[in-house]
């Protein structure tokens, strides 16, 4: 078994509210090995997001919490360190990129400029003319053309795919050993959607980097990712390496998700298979399997009660009382 | 204000859409397709051409006549949230249609609403609450409502599935298919996502910087695509299975400004089998047969 290099342990977080503290993940582990990429997959609300904030220190501050659990990187639970120790890892250890480039550009400097300050903080006392080699060597690695003039422009004279690209420069510059990227492509036209999926998947090869992949989009997933997390509602639903998730998922929600997806063998124009109604509203959700308000093969049990984590097979988990019966 | 120059988001392009069926227009950001479906309501007027609907050329009618007109061509956006009016209920948002065409008593407005709401699958109790209570999904059913609430004979779909979580898009899709044909509705598919499009499309465009580069049935365009666009397009598209082989088409650099397209076939800066001709005339619409058209100078010796 390779080396993980992220751990996270029953990691629980939520957010101080006017209506009192409101969980938004509850209890999930996972864990992701150099020069893997692991999918973290889910809608709207189901916490994939708030997960990456917290490994990243990044809840947003009053009002994010992070309950419990352990986030076990380098040997440091990240959750129990301080925020100068924080603020040492992130950047130049953990990488992160967003879906909207702008939230890490700054649109008054130039291109060069940032780029400088991405690289200083990972090696002081550089002179300006090797912060100019190292910055030009940086973004074309990540595939800009022309970049000494691009150094001189500023974020708005580039286009969605040129930003998406130099932020990625500005993630790596320190060659962190985990990149998390919260859905980078998802604004992105599909042409340039697969460009920067093949530039991130050369430079995990070229850094052996671990990347944590977040999206609701499954294609994606199959294209990038070794093993995949879903989440639904705040936890795990099933956790498996790619093929398996899509070959023989084991869970209703995974297996509904996928079904729903036309593809050439879909009849055209045809009723596609649907997962019934909507997750429930934080406030609002079962004592048990927070699925069971949309799942088929719902019982008493699964209202009642939250199911188990179950190994199922080694690298496969699922939640779910009737795995074994449910999924063909 | 200065005239700096002109955008020409959407240049000659035709194509017809029939009773019940659906014409899917797909490409990417600055190509124009939702430039198409806004004016196809005249929500941007047209600076040039023709849209005739049911026969009738649209540039010829007047103010009440486009009043009248609304009743027959509706449009569901991509976000819900922002096109219905956060301060309205559902049911002020769903009555106005009705108010606007002097249509029904109160009470008659009411079954009508009621109606509605069960059609598109939400609780008749909607009717209170407002939009801001309701999921994106719920949002959405809330838009198709208001979309068919006068029977219209076309409906341009903008995007109106993009937002929506995966899970929630299915639904939204077979909801579309089942009024398209129980009313027999012509839908306007316009989207990026190819692979819904080729779901619930009869026939496909590809638009390329205001132009039509491609037109075929659905599962041809996907099957046999004629055009180098579309197949880098297609080849893009990610695939929710890990053991498909892709043949990657890689498209260099970005889209040219619409402001300043370049001459001859617009393609030409980013195609792969660009040669002189491409960079200086422009091709001609030309089928492929009965039912696809290409706009390729070399679309015969690339097939």
């Amino acid at each position: 078994m390779t080396e993980r290099v992220l751990r996270v342990e029953d990691l629980s977080c939520g957010f101080e509210t006017e209506d009192g503290y409101v969980r938004v993940v509850d209890g999930i582990s996972f864990g992701v090995a150099a020069g893997e990429t692991l999918g973290l997959v889910g809608e709207s609300g189901c916490g994939k997001t708030v997960s990456a904030l917290a490994v990243m220190g990044l809840l947003p501050k009053p009002a994010g919490v992070l309950e419990s659990g352990k986030i076990l990187f380098n040997g440091e639970d990240l959750a129990a360190v301080d925020r100068s120790a924080m603020r040492r890892v992130r950047g130049r250890e953990i990488g992160m990129i967003f879906q909207e480039p702008m939230t890490a550009l700054n649109p008054v400097h130039r291109i060069g400029k940032q780029i400088f300050e991405a690289l200083t903080l990972y090696e002081s006392g550089l002179a300006q003319g090797e912060l100019n080699r190292r910055a030009v060597e940086l973004l074309d690695q990540v595939g800009i053309p022309s970049p000494e003039r691009r150094l001189r422009e500023y974020p708005h004279q580039l286009s969605g795919g040129m930003r998406q690209r130099i932020m990625i420069a500005m993630a790596v510059a320190g060659r962190p050993r985990l990149l998390i990227a919260d859905e980078p492509t998802t604004a992105l036209d599909v042409t340039v959607q697969a460009q920067i999926l093949d530039l991130l998947r050369a430079l995990q090869r070229d850094y052996g980097m671990a990347m944590i992949f977040i999206t609701h989009d499954l294609g994606v997933v199959a294209e990038i990712c070794d093993h995949v997390i879903v989440m639904y509602a705040g936890r795990v639903a099933e956790q498996a390496g790619v093929r398996t998730l899509f070959r023989t998922p084991r869970h209703p929600y995974t297996h509904g998700l996928i079904r729903s997806i036309p593809t050439v063998e879909t009849p055209s124009k045809s009723m596609l298979p649907v997962i019934e109604g909507v997750v429930p509203k934080l406030t609002e959700m079962p004592p048990g399997c927070r699925f069971s308000n949309r799942c088929r093969f719902a019982d008493e049990l699964c209202v009642a009660e939250t199911p188990a984590r179950c190994t199922i097979a080694p690298g496969h988990e699922v939640a779910c009382h009737h795995w074994e019966t449910v999924v063909p | 204000m200065r005239k700096v120059g002109n955008v020409h988001a959407v240049d000659d392009v035709s194509f017809t859409v029939g009773e019940g069926e659906t014409l899917g227009l797909v490409g990417e950001s600055g190509c124009g397709k939702s430039t198409v479906g806004l004016t196809l309501l005249n929500l941007i007027p047209a600076t040039s051409g023709h849209v005739f609907f049911e026969g009738q050329d649209l540039s010829t009618l007047g103010r009440g006549e486009w009043r009248a007109l609304r009743r027959e061509i509706q449009i569901i956006f991509q976000d819900p949230m922002e096109s219905l009016n956060s301060r309205h209920t559902i049911g002020t948002i769903l009555e106005e249609p009705f108010i606007i065409h002097k249509l029904g008593t109160p009470e008659e407005r009411a079954t009508w609403i009621g109606d509605l709401l069960v059609r598109v699958g939400l609780p008749r109790d909607a009717v209170s609450r407002f939009p801001h209570e309701f999921s994106g999904g719920q949002r959405q059913r809330i838009g198709i409502a208001r979309a068919i609430a006068l029977k219209p004979k076309l409906i341009v779909c903008d995007e109106a599935v993009s937002a929506l979580d995966v899970s929630v898009r299915a639904q939204i899709i077979n909801l579309l298919l089942e009024l398209q044909r129980e009313m027999k509705l012509a839908l306007l598919f316009i989207a990026h996502d190819l692979s819904v499009v080729r779901h619930v499309s009869d026939d496909v465009a590809v638009m390329y910087l205001g132009k039509i580069v491609e037109q075929a049935r659905a599962t041809d365009i996907y099957e046999r695509p004629a055009h180098p666009y579309t197949r880098a397009l297609l080849s893009a598209i990610p695939i929710p299975d890990p053991d498909h082989q892709r043949q990657r088409i890689v498209l260099e650099g970005d889209v040219p400004s619409p402001i300043t397209p370049p001459p001859g076939c617009r393609f030409h800066t980013r195609c792969p089998h660009t040669i002189d001709v491409c960079k200086s005339d422009p091709p001609r619409w030309e089928p492929v047969d009965d039912e696809q058209y290409v706009a390729c100078h070399r679309w015969r010796e690339l097939a």
